[in-house]
């Protein structure tokens, strides 16, 4: 809190106007920055700092800032969400950093992710795997008393583990592959442990596999990047999951 | 559609079961070849009565043309994999950090280590199976002296360098690839899979072991005649 | 003009009949004639994807809106600790009448009363809709729902998944949507903001809005407009508010003759993590459900300065417990606000700053063991951890109240249409079911219940009887160049300031405004000085606001510059509201009515209604109307947790 802990950082921040145009790092230093403010809070600073030159502030994705709406999205010293485990960009704090240091930032980057502008990317081919199969097919109104579906607590526990994803695309941004195998396992696990989700189980992972192999991300590897660096720490034995619902619905599978 | 059933072959989730199921039936393969090989440690004769029983099977070439498939498969299946999941990022990034947390020395190697093996393997065949021929007698049999071919190579110390280093990376190469093989076809338990993972560690250090035990002790040996 | 007395359209009868009747003596739309329908929504929050989602199952051409790169960020996504339901599961004496009646007592009796029992009786649906979605509750370990207890009630009757409830609901709304997507009956526009309403012969037939990515303006004609944009805490700067929610959807549609409702009733939500400095651009909520096992206190003594743990237990006061020993700690939210600001007024807040609380852990912890409390809340006290750097399981949390949630909005009638036809209002954008103040659990609720349940039926009773689609609508319409002339104008001008000041600069200064004056303390004397003050940080805005870049391509300071435009106008209104309710109910505390034990005291005699503002014109005073709110089936009292 006092201003004589504040830090001077050397910023190095990828600016590229838009989807078409060719980006570059640019250098910028940044001084009297606050221990205690969030990562995001030091791109305002640097962002106020720009504006009050008459330059043009640094695009990026953010709306709210305590780590659950999954916009931000940022590579911080070529780590997805920066160093921290469990930590989106916004609840990164600057005492993580130190004075002096530089930082590389730049955005998630993969074919299926485009680079909008600055650290802004295209994330739709997120939803076009939700509209693979993302879901349970139930109109409203038809539901039966919730409590006539009994689920068993560890199921259900480990549903709501993979249903905690965010969509914020740090698992594709880690992979050295940039795979979404992570996303899309972690839907998939969620409605394939629930009996709600079960009925529909073979189509939604045949569908959702094909639309993200056919939105050009890359393949798994079992590396484990993408679970080091997922901000709610979904497991790759959703992965794993996944893998054995597909091939077993391969199999079965009428269609 | 029953089409569909051709068409999942393409997709990523088998691509990897293909890349495991192959993999596995290669280490099965390494256990045996290993097991094999150790007949060096009991003596020449043994170890070419070993080979001379193995090659004069015909069945030899049915299991070498199954094995070759096996490893043309996994080679086929690598290959596309680099070069997909090079596609899906086309924009490097300026720095890229693995978090410590995930990706291992071995498992971020494994299309280079698996390069070193493909190398290692070629030569391998061209300096044993296709190398110098001598012939030997054991129990009035003449068959191929494969033991002094071995003992010659070995003979040069940069041969047993260069082995050893091969096998460092296949060491590696199994070590992710093992476990590995068993998350791509599904199999991950909490009670099983840190099981796995340690066996695949284990089964790693062994074949390093087993396998470099075998060019030092030629070395030996060699040194000694 | 003359002020006006609105109608609610509440159907007559009995109130536990009113909704089951009007649902059959609504018209009914056939379903071959469903598809030549097109509705636009706006916002994909709780109430914009429910609505969505469920217009389209039904047939309609849904064509929805929002400010993210996708449906799923709404900011319902934040809402951690639960969704209310009458289900009674836990057998403590629950009913539809219990929770109607909490939260008519719990909106200090400033809420329609026929609008609060539909949306208690909706709520047992919602849950079995959210269950079949796949939405994965806490579960007991028999396989049924698990409930907990949450601010307002005595008895425990939210439901949760973790302390992510929003999230997975709105997930669950989210993933409705996109399979109606597939189907090709909703088409989603994402990074979009609606900047002008389109009134086509006094009826909402369409928007204009710009494109966040091109900067380009695009016109959009519909049978009818769906405002789910959410609330107004923004204007505060500081909020727990996501940085894009914003008034200005809601504004356009002011201005276009839907009125406002109650604009001062704010929620000033008593567990925030505290202001740390000058650069903070956020304010973070720590879950209501904190307070199950939290107890909050301070020290006895002025200026104790000792660490918390040095503080013995005679020297604390744990004063939600002593004043209230009923509630304890879960009084509802503007209670628990007030007397957290009245410590820290006595100088005897905590932390470095002195404007904080503590909510302390120890005794759970020493009860449940540290695993149970991990369980229950081990994200948050993780969340807190890594904000603050501080760990709550050795040492207390430090609280305070932040701008939370807006009880006011657009005025709806019982079929949340607003005042103007074709312009329906849902969730937090609209005021109608929380009254002066909402209690926690209940925002999931209602925007659920207005988009499942409500808008469904009452749309399709607008399309039938209103027929819009007999008048020939497209964007060739001249409303619609029209409209897109004034909206690319007034960006346009704001451009075209050219002065010295970034737009945050000004958004802060109001937000300090907003707070000194129409914040958790209201006087007639602030409230003046707050109205003349916001009106020369307007004209002053006008003058010397600095936007950066160009009207084309992603330009993040031109959004900012139209939103705080906007909520410097919404401000001005907001104090305004607050000077002529000369009343303290729920979230709204005017310093002059207050019982001697500082309780907000309310004057059912003569602000026992709802004021709805309506728009007369750039330098016209606005008008304030009003709805008579009458209590039939919960008596008027004073509101006491004690």
């Amino acid at each position: 809190m006092s201003s004589n802990n504040n830090m001077s950082l050397k910023l190095k921040v990828w600016r590229q106007e838009n989807e078409n145009s060719k980006g570059q790092m640019v250098d910028y230093s940044l001084e009297d920055v606050s221990p205690d403010s969030s990562f995001l809070e030091m791109i305002d600073q640097l962002n106020e700092e720009l504006v009050e030159k008459g330059d043009e502030p640094v695009a990026f994705d953010h709306d709210c800032r305590e780590g659950i709406c999954g916009m931000c999205s940022m590579m911080i010293n070529g780590q997805a969400h920066g160093p921290e485990s469990e930590t989106t960009t916004c609840q990164l704090h600057m005492r993580k950093f130190k004075d002096g240091d530089t930082i590389a930032i730049e955005p998630w980057r993969a074919k299926a992710f485009p680079v909008h502008k600055d650290l802004m990317v295209d994330r739709s081919s997120f939803d076009a795997i939700i509209q693979a199969g993302g879901y349970v097919s139930v109109n409203t109104g038809n539901a039966q008393d919730a409590n006539s579906i009994l689920v068993p607590k560890t199921d259900a526990d480990l549903a709501m583990d993979a249903a905690a994803c965010i969509g914020c695309g740090a698992c594709v941004a880690s992979c050295k592959n940039a795979s979404a195998m992570l996303f899309v396992s972690a839907k998939v696990s969620q409605l394939a442990l629930l009996p709600q989700g079960k009925v529909e189980a073979e189509q939604r992972v045949l569908n959702m596999v094909d639309k993200m192999d056919e939105l050009g991300f890359g393949n798994c590897t079992n590396e484990a990047e993408c679970e080091a660096s997922c901000p709610k720490a979904i497991s790759i034995s959703n992965i794993a999951r996944l893998n054995r619902e597909f091939l077993s619905a391969a199999v079965k599978s009428r269609h | 559609m029953s089409t569909s059933l051709v068409a999942r072959f393409g997709t990523s989730v088998v691509k990897k079961v293909a890349m495991g199921v192959t993999g596995l039936l290669l280490c099965g393969f390494l256990v045996s070849h290993l097991l094999g090989n150790f007949l060096i440690f009991v003596g020449a004769d043994a170890f070419n009565l070993y080979a001379y029983t193995l090659t004069s099977n015909p069945l030899i070439y049915l299991a070498e043309a199954v094995l070759l498939s096996i490893f043309l498969v996994h080679l086929f299946m690598a290959t596309r994999l680099v070069i997909e999941n090079k596609k899906a990022r086309p924009v490097p990034y300026y720095t890229k950090q693995p978090t410590g947390r995930g990706a291992t020395v071995a498992s971020s190697t494994m299309p280079y280590t698996g390069l070193v093996i493909l190398i290692f393997l070629v030569l391998h065949l061209l300096h044993f199976k296709f190398g110098t021929y001598f012939e030997t007698t054991v129990d009035g049999v003449t068959m191929r002296d494969l033991y002094k071919t071995v003992i010659e190579y070995f003979k040069t110390p940069l041969n047993v360098a260069w082995y050893v280093i091969a096998m460092g990376a296949l060491s590696m190469h199994v070590s992710h690839g093992f476990w590995s093989a068993f998350q791509s076809v599904g199999f991950n338990h909490p009670k099983y899979t840190p099981c796995i993972e340690t066996l695949s560690k284990v089964f790693a250090g062994l074949v390093f072991l087993g396998y470099s035990a075998l060019p030092i002790f030629c070395f030996l040996q060699g040194g000694q005649s | 003009m003359s002020i006006k007395k609105l109608d609610g359209k509440v159907p007559a009868g009995p109130i536990k009949e009113k909704w089951d009747q009007y649902k059959f003596d609504m018209k009914l739309v056939n379903p071959a004639n469903k598809r030549k329908f097109n509705i636009i929504v706006l916002g994909t929050g709780l109430a914009g994807a429910s609505a969505s989602a469920t217009l389209a199952e039904l047939g309609y051409n849904v064509k929805a809106f929002c400010i993210q790169d996708s449906a799923r960020r709404a900011h319902s996504i934040a809402a951690q600790g639960g969704v209310n339901a009458a289900k009674s599961y836990p057998n403590d004496g629950d009913s539809v009448w219990r929770l109607f009646y909490d939260t008519v007592k719990g909106g200090d009796y400033r809420a329609r009363e026929a609008n609060v029992y539909r949306l208690a009786q909706v709520s047992n649906n919602i849950i079995d809709q959210c269950a079949a979605q796949g939405v994965p509750f806490a579960r007991e370990y028999g396989g049924t729902l698990s409930n907990r207890s949450f601010g307002g009630a005595q008895v425990s009757r939210t439901f949760y998944a973790r302390g992510q409830t929003g999230q997975q609901l709105l997930l669950g709304a989210y993933s409705a949507m996109m399979k109606e997507e597939a189907k090709g009956k909703i088409t989603t526009v994402t990074r979009s903001e609606m900047v002008e309403l389109v009134l086509v012969n006094g009826k909402a037939r369409g928007v204009i809005t710009r494109d966040i990515i091109t900067g380009k303006f695009e016109k959009h004609s519909a049978d009818a407009v769906l405002l789910c944009t959410g609330g107004y805490g923004n204007v505060y700067f500081l909020s727990t508010n996501a940085m894009t929610s914003n008034s200005s959807a809601a504004w356009k549609c002011y201005k276009k003759g839907a009125y406002f409702a109650n604009p001062c009733y704010t929620q000033i939500h008593p567990t925030c993590i505290p202001v740390h400095g000058e650069g903070q651009s956020k304010l973070t909520l720590m879950s209501e459900s904190l307070r199950n096992d939290g107890r909050v206190w301070v020290p006895k003594k002025k200026g104790d300065e000792r660490k918390p743990a040095d503080i013995p237990e005679d020297e604390r006061d744990y004063y939600l417990e002593s004043k209230y020993p009923s509630f304890g700690n879960l009084v509802p939210r503007d209670v628990a606000s007030r007397n957290a600001k009245l410590v820290v007024d006595e100088k005897r807040g905590v932390g470095a700053t002195g404007v904080a609380v503590y909510l302390d852990f120890r005794d759970a912890i020493k009860r449940d063991g540290k695993d149970t409390i991990k369980a229950k809340y081990g994200n948050l006290f993780d969340m807190y951890n890594r904000i603050t750097d501080a760990d709550p399981y050795s040492e207390p949390m430090m609280i305070y109240p932040a701008v939370h949630y807006t009880m006011g909005g657009i005025w709806v009638d019982y079929n949340l249409q607003t005042s103007v036809p074709g312009l329906f209002a849902l969730g937090e954008a609209n005021f109608s079911d929380h009254g002066a103040n909402r209690l926690g659990a209940s925002a999931l609720m209602q925007g659920l219940a207005d988009g499942y349940f409500v808008v469904p039926y009452t749309l399709g009773n607008y399309l039938v009887t209103e027929k819009p689609e007999q008048e020939k609508v497209t964007v060739d319409n001249k409303e619609f160049d029209d409209a897109l002339k004034t909206a690319e104008a007034h960006f346009d001008k704001l451009m075209a300031v050219g002065g010295k000041r970034s737009v945050d600069s000004f958004h802060k200064a109001l937000g300090l405004l907003m707070w000194e004056y129409v914040g958790m303390g209201r006087n007639e004397a602030g409230l003046k000085k707050g109205i003349e003050e916001i009106k020369k940080l307007k004209a002053e805005f006008w003058k010397d606001v600095k936007v950066t870049g160009t009207k084309e391509g992603i330009n993040v300071e031109l959004e900012k510059a139209n939103r705080v435009a906007d909520f410097l106008e919404l401000g001005e209104l907001m104090a305004r509201d607050a000077l002529e309710r000369v009343e303290s109910c729920g979230g709204h505390f005017r310093e002059e009515s207050q019982t001697d034990e500082n309780e907000a005291k309310r004057d059912d005699e003569n602000f026992c209604h709802v004021a709805a503002w309506e728009y007369a014109g750039e330098n016209s005073d606005p008008i304030r109307n009003i709805e008579e709110l009458s209590f039939e089936n919960v008596a008027l009292t004073q509101r006491s947790y004690k």
